[in-house]
């Protein structure tokens, strides 16, 4: 049976509507901001349009139902309904979106913005294209003291990140229900798996107040850990990061 | 008796069969990786966060377990309370529950390990918990709960008279370390659960290495049958707050309007026509010096608007009141008291896009007005102070009167409530936030516990939330969508009419 161009039409705009709700407020988990939507929707249903009224003949064929509707005196009956439901429809939407929403503004930030060239801290700037983690050459020339620094990495961390990152390190510390962003989680694999020492060293040093304007620093609660921990501290806690989650630093070097 | 010791023993064998044997080698691989950080190398509990956690993490050398069902007079937990403790964790405290990234046997084999360190690998635990008939919940039983929990101030001695913790004593476990009796109305920190029965074990057994007693010692002054148990445990488990509780996706503070005055007290009832929302206070960490034991968790918000003025009312549970200079007051605190505090944080402008002030106290680009409320002294009445902040260490105080903020606070059976107002414009206008309806405007808010040694910068907090003053909307939204439905009505039937016409006309003609 071949379906009506028209019913066509719409179930294409429908499908990718579901698409996008299915990707973004299920498999991502992240709701989709309704302004978002609406912009995509404009942009298929303007697209769908052009496609299905290509050349004349396709678009007669596109709104030939809609003209049997009107015209052919024997749907009278259906024209009636659709002709009561529409106007009661477009009311009820104007509705909608003329009362007050009442839901907090959408605050979209990068999580991993770029880095910038150079970090200062310490009174001192980093290259963070050469800056490396001094004590990483151990792990494979001297494992004992290497896993000295971990154990005293581990302890820097529990001492001082675990209220919020957790200490299985999965973003769920005791008060991490209370922050918003929420701590990242370092099991996960698009967090430190992702990233090279240096990378974190910034983040960390600099905390919160270190990130640029697109990753919202002013909401961040990450501290700014060089006014408490030194350099070699953390660059120790960075050693029981990958450690503990069995991850690996990303390094330019082997890739 | 004889059927008694009968039934204790066939418990035993149960127990024992429900236990599944751990392995106390595999049990040391999974605590050296995992569990050392806080219990230490020798389960001693002496580790790099001893001294920065409350509660502590548990020393297993003292083979002390707080959260057990074996008799109260025997020290030896039942392995699954154990396993219980590690699978799903103490809520409230630093210990998280194990069983999302530990085995069932990788659980088990930790029970075995962690009994070596007090010498327990041996012991069997000799006496059950009794729990007689179990009285399902009733509003009677519950009303005879309540009479048991207030009777010689049996449970309220420590948990207050409405159960929210407020003792009147200062209480300290075991190894002198301070401990809060439990806020009954907040299920969620319970370490054990809110399910009766959990509660029951919890009367029966006491919480051992503290000052919760058990109720089923025969030699206690305050000992309660096993029915009387039960009552207790359906009375606490209607303890539970709902309407108070923290909901992830409530972020916004909305505000009604009122026509004429808002309310001036803490207790006027229009404040129960209001929503609330309740966020978590989280210790201040991020500067100068920080905070790691708090004893406020959560603080709930109301507010309300008129013509010229906004009124927030803040309450939030503090087991004490904090009066420096009362003696009685000083005796449950810990050595320096200072005032119970409560403040509002604001951007001194409604943000244009995205940017708003860091949360912690603003930034050099973005002042924030600070409202601190302070309950007062023996010597001084409560009060109220103006700040712009710009950073933490960029504090400019100013006089509250001129832009005519005022707050009053009070304390009543373990609850702060305090009421600051404002009048939604100020002038002039570029040092204070000016309140327009409709507008998410940035708020944030702090509190200090005076009896927990906070004051200064330690202190609890919240991160960024929004406050509303909701727009009386009116009816225009209806009389809009009533007006587009005709107008597309009215084009839709004069196209049908249009398009049908010619034919039905003519049959109409010939007709
Ligand atoms: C008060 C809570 C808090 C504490 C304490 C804290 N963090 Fe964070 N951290 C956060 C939050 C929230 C984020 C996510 C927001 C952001 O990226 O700034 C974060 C992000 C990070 C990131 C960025 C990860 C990535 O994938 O980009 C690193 C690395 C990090 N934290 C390390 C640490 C270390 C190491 C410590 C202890 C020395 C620590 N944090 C302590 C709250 C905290
Ligand atoms: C972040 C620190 C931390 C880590 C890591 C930790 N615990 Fe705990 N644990 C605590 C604290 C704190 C308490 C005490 C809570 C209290 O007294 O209310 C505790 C208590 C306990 C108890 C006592 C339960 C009771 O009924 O008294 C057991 C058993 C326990 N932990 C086992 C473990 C095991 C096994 C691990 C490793 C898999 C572990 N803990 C890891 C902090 C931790
Ligand atoms: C002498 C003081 C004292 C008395 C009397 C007392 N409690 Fe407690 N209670 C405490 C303390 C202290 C704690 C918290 C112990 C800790 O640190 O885990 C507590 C904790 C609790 C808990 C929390 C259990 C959990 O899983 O976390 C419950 C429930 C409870 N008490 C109920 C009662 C009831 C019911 C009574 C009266 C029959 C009572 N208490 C009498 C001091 C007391």
């Amino acid at each position: 049976m071949k379906i009506p161009r028209l019913l066509q039409a719409v179930g294409v705009i429908v499908g990718i509507y579901a698409g996008f709700v299915l990707v973004f407020d299920y498999l991502l988990g992240q709701v989709i901001p309704s302004s978002l939507l609406s912009m995509y929707m404009f942009f298929v249903i303007a697209g769908v349009f052009m496609v299905y009224t290509f050349t004349e003949e396709s678009a007669r064929e596109l709104v030939a139902p809609i003209k049997a509707l009107v015209e052919d005196p024997s749907k009278k009956r259906i024209r009636n309904v659709v002709f009561i439901l529409i106007p009661l429809l477009v009311a009820g939407f104007t509705y909608q979106r003329m009362s007050p929403s009442f839901e907090a503004p959408v605050e979209l930030r990068s999580i991993h913005p770029a880095p910038p060239a150079t970090v200062k801290a310490y009174g001192k700037r980093y290259d963070l294209a050469t800056l490396k983690n001094p004590f990483r050459k151990y792990e494979k020339a001297k494992p004992e003291k290497f896993r000295e620094l971990v154990r005293e990495g581990g302890d820097i961390y529990i001492q001082n990140c675990q209220y919020c990152h957790g200490d299985k390190l999965d973003g769920r510390g005791p008060y991490a229900a209370g922050l918003n962003p929420t701590p990242l989680n370092f099991q996960d694999v698009g967090t430190i798996a992702q990233l090279q020492e240096s990378f974190l060293f910034w983040r960390i040093a600099t905390g919160g107040p270190g990130l640029p304007k697109e990753a919202a620093p002013w909401i961040s609660s990450m501290p700014v850990w060089q006014d408490f921990l030194t350099e070699e501290e953390i660059w120790k806690v960075i050693l029981f990061l990958y450690d503990y989650t069995g991850r690996r630093p990303r390094s330019w070097e082997h890739e | 008796m004889r059927t008694l010791l009968a039934i204790a023993a066939a418990l035993l064998v149960v127990t024992n069969v429900w236990a599944k044997p751990g392995d106390v080698d595999m049990g040391k691989a999974v605590y050296d990786q995992r569990c050392i950080w806080c219990h230490g190398v020798e389960g001693d509990g002496d580790s790099a966060a001893t001294e920065w956690l409350n509660p502590p993490p548990r020393d297993f050398s003292s083979a002390q377990y707080k959260i057990k069902t074996t008799g109260f007079d025997d020290i030896v937990p039942n392995d699954e309370d154990i396993y219980r403790m590690i699978a799903k964790g103490m809520p409230g405290t630093a210990m998280p529950g194990w069983d999302d990234i530990l085995s069932e046997q990788e659980i088990w084999d930790l029970t075995a390990y962690i009994k070596t360190f007090g010498g327990l690998e041996e012991e069997t635990p000799s006496q059950q918990v009794d729990y007689g008939t179990p009285v399902p919940s009733s509003p009677e039983s519950i009303a005879r709960g309540q009479e048991l929990f207030l009777d010689g101030e049996r449970c309220s001695e420590c948990h207050g008279e409405d159960g929210k913790g407020d003792s009147i004593k200062g209480l300290k476990d075991d190894n002198g370390e301070r401990t809060w009796p439990r806020n009954l109305t907040k299920p969620w920190t319970f370490r054990g659960s809110n399910d009766s029965k959990d509660i029951y074990s919890r009367i029966s057994v006491g919480i051992p290495g503290t000052q919760m007693p058990s109720f089923a010692d025969p030699t206690s002054k305050k000992k309660l049958s096993t029915e009387e148990r039960w009552h207790i445990a359906n009375y606490v488990q209607s303890l539970a707050k709902i309407d108070e509780v923290v909901r992830a996706e409530n972020t916004v503070v909305k505000a009604d309007k009122l026509e004429g005055d808002l309310p001036a007290a803490v207790d006027d009832p229009r404040w129960q026509q209001t929503e609330a929302s309740t966020f978590f206070l989280i210790p201040q960490m991020i500067g100068e010096e920080r905070f790691f034991k708090p004893s406020n968790d959560t603080i709930t918000v109301r507010a309300l608007y008129s013509d010229n003025e906004i009124a927030l009312l803040l309450e939030w549970d503090d087991r004490t009141r904090s009066i420096p200079g009362d003696e009685k007051a000083e005796k449950i605190s810990d050595p320096e008291i200072a005032e119970d505090a409560v403040a509002i944080q604001l951007p001194i402008h409604i943000p244009d896009g995205m940017e708003k002030p860091y949360f912690g106290m603003g930034d050099a680009a973005n002042t924030v007005n600070i409202w601190h409320w302070a309950s007062g002294t023996t010597e001084k009445p409560e009060s109220v102070a103006l700040l712009n902040s710009r950073g933490f260490g960029e504090i400019e105080r100013r006089e509250p009167a001129q832009v005519r903020i005022q707050a009053t606070g009070r304390y009543e059976k373990g609850t702060w409530r305090v009421l600051m107002k404002r009048p939604l414009l100020t002038s002039p206008a570029d040092q204070d936030i000016q309140f327009l309806e409709g507008e998410f405007i940035p708020i944030a808010f702090a509190a200090w516990d005076g009896s927990n040694s906070e004051t200064g910068s330690r202190h609890t907090l919240t991160t960024w939330y929004w406050l509303l003053l909701k727009p009386a909307s009116g009816n225009k939204p209806l009389i809009t969508a009533l007006l587009m439905a005709f107008l597309i009505a009215g084009l839709l039937f004069w196209w049908a009419r249009g398009a049908s016409s010619p034919k039905e006309r003519s049959q109409d003609g010939n007709g």
